[in-house]
């Protein structure tokens, strides 16, 4: 079932690639390179591991391993209108109908055999438990190795060493897997391809930024958090530079992505993974635009292709969900403040701890910078659980505050 | 020239007229039922029957409540909050801090004493608490809606219901009365735990009440045991507009003539 719909989707997105004269690429480059990975972790030819969140992947490209982190699989069935029958599975073997839907969807996938074999295992502390317990099971479902990274919660020169150390005993893993030794040249050659993507991808943000912006609501949905799977590669790359060019060209003819924009928005941690009209709606009846996302930012330095473990775990741990909930908030104070945003929107995904159980002080911190915020209970990832109208109600109702407050301001 | 505001509720269908000056002509009130685009169009005709304004002589509608794309001819269409929001500030002036608790959901909204939404909070996830909650426990205690809210001024219990989903709530609720227990003390059982739960959705957007005006609208606003229950948990005088059920309109009616006069 996977491996042709990637085929066809790989077969699909080349063909408009080759016919387009928009020249609003990017994205369905991103898609491409989403689906060449897809065609990769199941074409049975190739080394793969499943993972979490915050794994170097550069590191493993460099290693000739095609990685991939569970969350994937869920928000990329959501989206293909797939999912249904995994969370039924899961829910049929006894999870709480509350637990994380990225959780029970790939726990659902892998029992139904849509989850293909990999050659060993490698689960991250953080972002989440959820999803290492998820990886542990896997683990056990597949009887492979398991390498378990400990993500420290502090952010300090001990906790860059510490995490280092592991990423090095890392590799050392999966030498002994594949009885390959890391290349120092192909590692470096990967470390310029994400010192690559990463100064495209500031570039592309710092367009964002503009006033009107460039991005349409949904150019830049999951882009960090997917662009972390290309990372080292010069596929990756290149993605992150037809964002940028794209920007700029926008930017540059004074191109808004949302014509007429009044107002701006960020939207905190996961979006919706299915198909919904809610982005095209405010866009559409209130000329109001998605311009910031949580989980593209990137705090990182460039890393250091002659000594990069540091730069690894530096960049790790400088993701907003890891750490505490005070270096989050410093986080999307910072992006409400860049991006100049009028509201913000926190979907506090069901089941996810994270997301919920900060919620009251994300909110503080962004009301704390003048920044309104609108909490939803949302499932990003089962459409079974979507009440529209009620979401709807919401958005309107928010922006028609954001709206009143600008008019009271003197705004548009 | 009139203003007309209609708000689609799922348990009633309102509408307000106002005049040039915002003051409201009349209003009218109907239960929704199953098919709203009738009721829509039945509320129009009896509000205009009723004031005896010809369609001619309306400037614009604005259309509000879950309904509120089914309504056709309207200027725009505008959510519940700011049109309650607006419409708070017509009838009782100087309101902070407003609880709607309507047939499907209840909201709590901070506002600037002018009308104008600061912030607000909506229930989530089920309708546990809200006008259909209320008629569920009157059809399982076999009374008439309206007896609900004077039933439990003399009961002094602390009966609890530890369930606010409403199906789950029922079958307490017939335990309890298999159990013998007195319905004004269930009736004020019940009226507490829409209270507690109401206090918390307010409390998420004015945690200190201290000084604040603060009013209830919404069918339920009709129910003076909630307000009096409401009231005693949040430690303050709770103010209900005459009409409470018709504030979403009146708010609509206001916001159609405030548009009106802009353009």
């Amino acid at each position: 079932m996977m491996l042709p719909y990637f085929e066809n989707l790989i077969q699909g997105i080349e063909e408009r690639l080759a016919t387009d004269k928009s020249g609003i690429v990017a994205r369905k480059r991103l898609t491409l390179e989403t689906a060449r990975l897809g065609k990769r972790l199941y074409s049975g030819e190739e080394r793969i591991t499943w993972s979490g969140l915050v794994a170097p992947y550069d590191l493993l490209a460099a290693m000739g391993i095609v990685p991939c982190f569970v969350e994937f699989i869920g928000g990329m069935l959501a989206s293909m209108g797939s999912i249904d029958p995994m969370l039924e599975q899961a829910d049929q073997m006894g999870y709480a109908t509350d637990c994380c839907t990225y959780h029970r969807a790939v726990t659902g996938a892998v029992h139904q055999g849509l989850l293909p074999e990999p050659d060993f295992l490698i689960a991250t502390s953080a972002v989440c438990s959820g999803g290492m317990a998820v990886i542990e099971g896997l683990a056990r479902h597949f009887d492979k190795d398991l390498f378990v990274i400990h993500v420290p919660h502090e952010k300090n020169e001990r906790a860059v060493a510490y995490l280092a150390d592991q990423f090095r005993a890392l590799t050392d893993f999966v030498t002994e897997h594949t009885g390959e030794a890391l290349d120092p040249d192909r590692l470096r050659m990967a470390v310029d391809n994400t010192n690559r993507a990463r100064a495209a991808m500031i570039e592309t943000y710092r367009w964002a930024r503009q006033v009107p912006s460039p991005a349409r609501s949904r150019d830049l949905i999951n882009f960090g958090i997917v662009m972390a799977l290309f990372l080292g590669t010069e596929g990756g790359a290149e993605v992150a530079e037809a964002y940028r060019d794209e920007f700029a060209r926008k930017a540059g003819e004074n191109i808004a992505g949302v014509p007429g924009e009044q107002l701006r928005l960020l939207w905190l941690q996961n979006r919706i993974q299915f198909k919904n009209p809610l982005v095209e709606m405010l866009e559409q009846e209130y000329q109001t635009a998605v311009v910031a996302e949580e989980l593209n930012d990137i705090a990182w330095d460039p890393i250091d292709p002659e000594d990069p473990y540091p730069g690894f775990a530096r960049r790790a741990l400088s993701f907003s969900l890891v750490g505490s909930t005070a270096h989050r908030a410093q986080s999307i104070q910072r992006l409400a403040k860049d991006y100049q945003v009028d509201g913000a929107i926190n979907p506090c995904h069901w089941g996810c701890r994270q997301g919920t159980g900060a919620r009251g002080l994300m909110g503080e911190a962004l009301r704390g910078a003048g920044v309104p915020t609108l909490n939803l209970e949302v499932d990003c990832v089962d459409p079974r659980n979507f009440a529209e109208g009620q979401l709807r109600t919401r958005l309107q109702a928010f922006v028609e505050m954001l709206l009143d407050h600008k008019a009271a301001a003197g705004g548009p | 020239m009139f203003y007309l505001g209609v708000d689609v509720g799922s348990l009633s269908c309102d509408a307000v007229l106002v005049d040039e000056q915002g003051q409201m002509v009349d209003w009218a009130v109907i239960p929704t039922g199953a098919r709203n685009v009738e009721s829509i169009a039945k509320v129009q005709r009896q509000i205009l029957a009723k004031s005896g304004i010809p369609l001619q002589q309306v400037g614009a509608t604005i259309a509000t409540g879950y309904g509120r794309d089914r309504v056709e001819g309207r200027l725009a269409s505008v959510t519940e909050i700011t049109c309650h929001g607006r419409g708070i500030q017509a009838a009782l002036a100087g309101t902070e801090v407003l609880v709607d608790i309507g047939g499907q959901d209840s909201k709590a909204m901070l506002l600037d004493g002018k009308g104008r939404v600061l912030d607000f909070a909506m229930n989530d996830k089920c309708a546990a608490g809200t006008g259909r909650f209320l008629e569920a426990m009157a059809r399982t205690l076999e009374i008439e809606l309206a007896q609900l809210g004077h039933l439990d001024k003399d009961a002094h219990g602390d009966l609890t219901l530890s369930s606010m989903c409403t199906v789950f709530a029922e079958s307490e609720v017939v335990s309890l009365i298999a159990e013998g227990a007195a319905v004004p003390e269930i009736v004020r059982g019940l009226h507490r735990a829409i209270a507690n739960r109401t206090r918390t959705l307010i409390k998420r957007v004015a945690p200190n009440l201290s000084g604040l005006a603060v009013a209830m609208s919404g069918g339920v606003a009709r129910n003076p045991g909630v307000v009096r229950t409401l009231g005693q948990v949040l430690d303050c005088e709770i103010s209900v507009p005459k009409e409470p059920d018709t504030i979403g309109a009146l708010g609509a009616a206001l916001i159609a003539r405030d548009r009106s006069v802009k353009r």
